[in-house]
């Protein structure tokens, strides 16, 4: 087990940095998911905690103690890749067993690692198969306690449950949340999937161009967010954005008024999320442009003089139609006020509500 | 909305029930007609292939010192001929493979009696007799030629193995590790030595034949085995780097990098979990180097000049240069002695050779 600290850690290759000088903590034990979309640096950052690619400038610290130049084979971590990387040449037994083979172990003891591995993820029956005997969830389960089987003291997921079905996922996101309590293992998980980051870690981290955008809880994530680019990356569907003019103490978007806590001036975004939008008497009004059933809810596109909205509402009575003209409320304490020249979260403002502008 | 025209039509032709089994059996007649055309195409296009070759093995057993006669052969044939076609035709009609592998066995029995009943007088060995007696040729000529004695064809046969499997250790050592460098590592001039390696591959190495071999004069390598591994090693080697990258190519690196991460070090990594995923790529390019220097033939000749450092592509080109036109049945027999390791090591390592161009198509 350890603690790990990143200081300015950054990474380039020819022609593109791939992370930008990050400074990050990750507590003994803990568990933090790195979130972010394609290409932001996160597997970079991994395999430079793993200890394959090397740092360009900044410092890996494990408990303190710089490893920037320690081995990848002396870090002892337990790493599970995307694609599982099984080694397609050895049984499911053979490969949880190589870790150990490195380690001087007794034969008896490393099959009886090998064997209790195995139980902890359930694939006890299947260790004289090799990987293309095996489904993706069984490869996945074997990876992971290749992973598992030297104790390692930091696991590595990188889109461990990208690969696997919907059912599956559910099941293996609890799986491999129980196994880390169970185990008190510091754990990272890269994932560029928000749920699985908010359901599976104690903290998230949202990634973007190789910087981090934000570290927080996964709710803080959702009601805080730092800046627009988290704003728009958390949530399902994606938080409506609407650029708005701000002068003392009024902002003002289109037909809609609102009156700032405290003064506030320039171009700014107003950041509604969908399911805090509802259907009302009057209010910004829209044209129902297109309506997507999502299970339970069913989310509703609206044109009109902010461009487009999505709204989320309960399936019912008083559905409108596709054509039809609508209006849509909100209380103005569930918005986000963000600079747009910053692209920051403007914080300690909340908004109240003043009149709507008739057209 | 589809209109109610367009709906009734759909309904009428719908109503018509289609006669499956007419469909079936046109498929099946069809399936039938393309196996026989394609039987038939590859028989013709492989017939000008086999033929020497069978022609070769009937000589070698049945011709006399004097000269040669087909009509062996072409018994051969009208026993052979008729069986493979019996059995083509059962194999089309017949799919239980039990039935099958009786038919077959069962012609094989019929084809063989027949021959030994036809033929079976003609046969004889004595064309092998250069396997024990090393004088032979001289035995023939009445007197030696192409500068003295010649040698026993097991020491023609030690110096080809001695060179093939040299040539192949090397090639395939020299070739897994720069392949393996060439696809995981990124170097300065990397480009430069992907392209240099193509050229020289694409350049005719013939041309090269008199520097190489005042080089191995001065080098005091003529005339000796080891110079001529030396430069057929590096005349093939680009080759084969490149077929030996395009394998390690599809080897994805995070196996390797899992490796590390468990403990291996970069060495032991490529032995454990590489080497293993690229085995199809080294026994296929083990194969092609051990065949490519068994047959070589313009090199060893320009470079091996005594005797007792001749290969077996110069045993029979000197067999045939002495005794051509005296006796064939030796030099046929020669021949096949010659090309059997070469036969025999295809055969057994077919399914690997197959699948080297999947590897190697990358480039
Ligand atoms: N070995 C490499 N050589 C050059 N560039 C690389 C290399 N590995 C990654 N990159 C680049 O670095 C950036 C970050 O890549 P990285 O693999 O860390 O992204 P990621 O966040 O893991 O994305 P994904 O979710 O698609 O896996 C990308 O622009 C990528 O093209
Ligand atoms: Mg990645």
């Amino acid at each position: 087990m350890a603690r790990i600290e990143l200081r300015n850690l950054r990474k380039d290759w020819p022609g593109v940095t791939a992370v930008d000088g990050i400074n990050l903590r990750v507590d003994d034990g803990s568990f933090v998911a790195l979130l972010g979309p394609s290409g932001c640096g996160k597997s970079t950052t991994l395999f430079m905690l793993a200890g394959i690619y090397s740092p360009s400038d900044g410092e890996i610290l494990f408990d303190g103690a710089r490893v920037n130049e320690v081995e990848a084979r002396d870090r002892n971590i337990g790493i599970v890749f995307q694609s599982y990387a099984l080694y397609p040449h050895m049984t499911a037994a053979e490969n949880i067993g190589f870790p150990l083979r490195f380690q001087g172990l007794e034969k008896a003891e490393a099959d009886h690692r090998v064997a209790e591995a195995a139980a902890l993820v359930q694939v006890d029956q299947l260790l004289q198969r090799r990987p293309a005997q095996l489904s993706g969830g069984q490869q996945q389960r074997v990876a992971l306690a290749r992973a598992l089987v030297k104790r390692p003291r930091l696991l590595l997921l990188d889109e461990p449950l990208s690969n696997l079905d919907a059912a599956l996922r559910l099941t293996m996101r609890s799986e491999i949340r129980r196994l880390q309590r169970h185990l008190g293992i510091t754990t990272i998980l890269v994932t560029h999937d928000q749920i699985e980051a908010t359901t599976m870690a104690d903290r998230v981290v949202v990634m973007n161009r190789g910087r981090i955008e934000q570290e927080a809880t996964a709710e803080d994530t959702y009601r805080r967010p730092r800046s627009l680019f988290v704003a728009g990356f958390i949530g399902a569907p994606p938080i409506n954005l609407v650029p708005a003019l701000a002068a003392g103490d009024r902002v003002t978007a289109g037909e809609v008024g609102l009156r700032a806590s405290r003064p506030v001036t320039g171009e700014v975004v107003v950041g509604v999320r969908p399911e805090h939008l509802r259907l009302a008497a009057s209010g910004v009004h829209g044209r129902v442009a297109a309506i997507e059933p999502m299970g339970r809810e069913v989310l509703l596109a609206l044109d009109g003089p902010l461009g487009r909205i999505h709204l989320l509402i309960a399936v019912g009575a008083g559905m409108p139609a596709e054509g039809a003209q609508v209006h849509v409320d909100f209380d103005p304490a569930d918005t986000l006020l963000f600079d747009r020249s910053t692209s920051l979260r403007i914080e300690d403002v909340t908004l109240t509500p003043d009149a709507v502008v008739a057209v | 909305m589809i209109p109610a025209v367009a709906l009734k039509q759909i309904e009428v032709s719908g109503s018509a029930r289609p006669d499956w089994a007419a469909l079936a059996r046109r498929t099946r007649v069809r399936g039938m007609a393309g196996q026989i055309a394609l039987a038939a195409f590859l028989a013709i296009v492989s017939l000008p292939i086999i033929l020497p070759y069978f022609w070769m093995v009937v000589i070698s057993f049945t011709a006399r010192t004097g000269g040669v006669s087909a009509d062996v052969l072409w018994t051969a044939c009208a026993v052979i001929v008729p069986a493979v076609l019996l059995y083509s035709l059962v194999h089309l009609v017949v799919f239980s493979p039990g039935t099958r592998l009786a038919a077959g066995v069962g012609l094989t029995v019929v084809a063989l009696a027949l021959l030994a009943w036809l033929v079976g007088s003609r046969l004889h060995i004595d064309n092998y007799r250069f396997l024990w007696r090393a004088n032979l040729v001289e035995e023939i000529r009445r007197k030696a030629t192409a500068g003295g004695q010649f040698p026993s064809v097991w020491t023609a046969f030690t110096n080809s193995l001695a060179l093939a499997l040299s040539q192949t250790a090397v090639i395939v050592t020299v070739a897994s590790l720069a392949g393996y460098y060439v696809s995981r590592f990124a170097f300065r001039g990397r480009a430069l030595f992907l392209h240099g390696m193509l050229v020289a591959h694409a350049f005719p190495a013939m041309t090269l034949i008199i520097p190489i071999f005042l080089t191995l004069y001065w080098l005091h390598l003529l005339d000796t085995i080891l110079g001529v591994m030396l430069v057929l090693t590096a005349i093939e080697l680009p080759f084969y780097v490149f077929v030996m990258k395009g394998f390690f190519d599809s080897v994805p690196w995070e196996i390797e990098m899992s490796a590390m991460t468990d403990g291996a070090t970069r060495r032991q990594a490529f032995v454990l979990v590489v080497l293993p995923q690229v085995r199809v790529g080294l026994i296929a390019v083990a194969v092609f180097a051990f065949i490519r220097a068994w047959e070589e033939y313009i090199f060893v000749r320009t470079m091996l000049i005594e005797n007792k450092n001749w290969v077996m592509s110069l045993y029979l080109y000197w067999v045939a240069d002495d005794v051509m036109g005296v006796d064939y049945g030796i030099v046929a027999a020669v021949s096949i002695f010659y090309v059997l390791p070469s036969l025999l090591l295809y055969v057994f390592c077919q399914k690997y050779l197959t699948q080297m161009t999947i590897g190697g198509i990358r480039g």
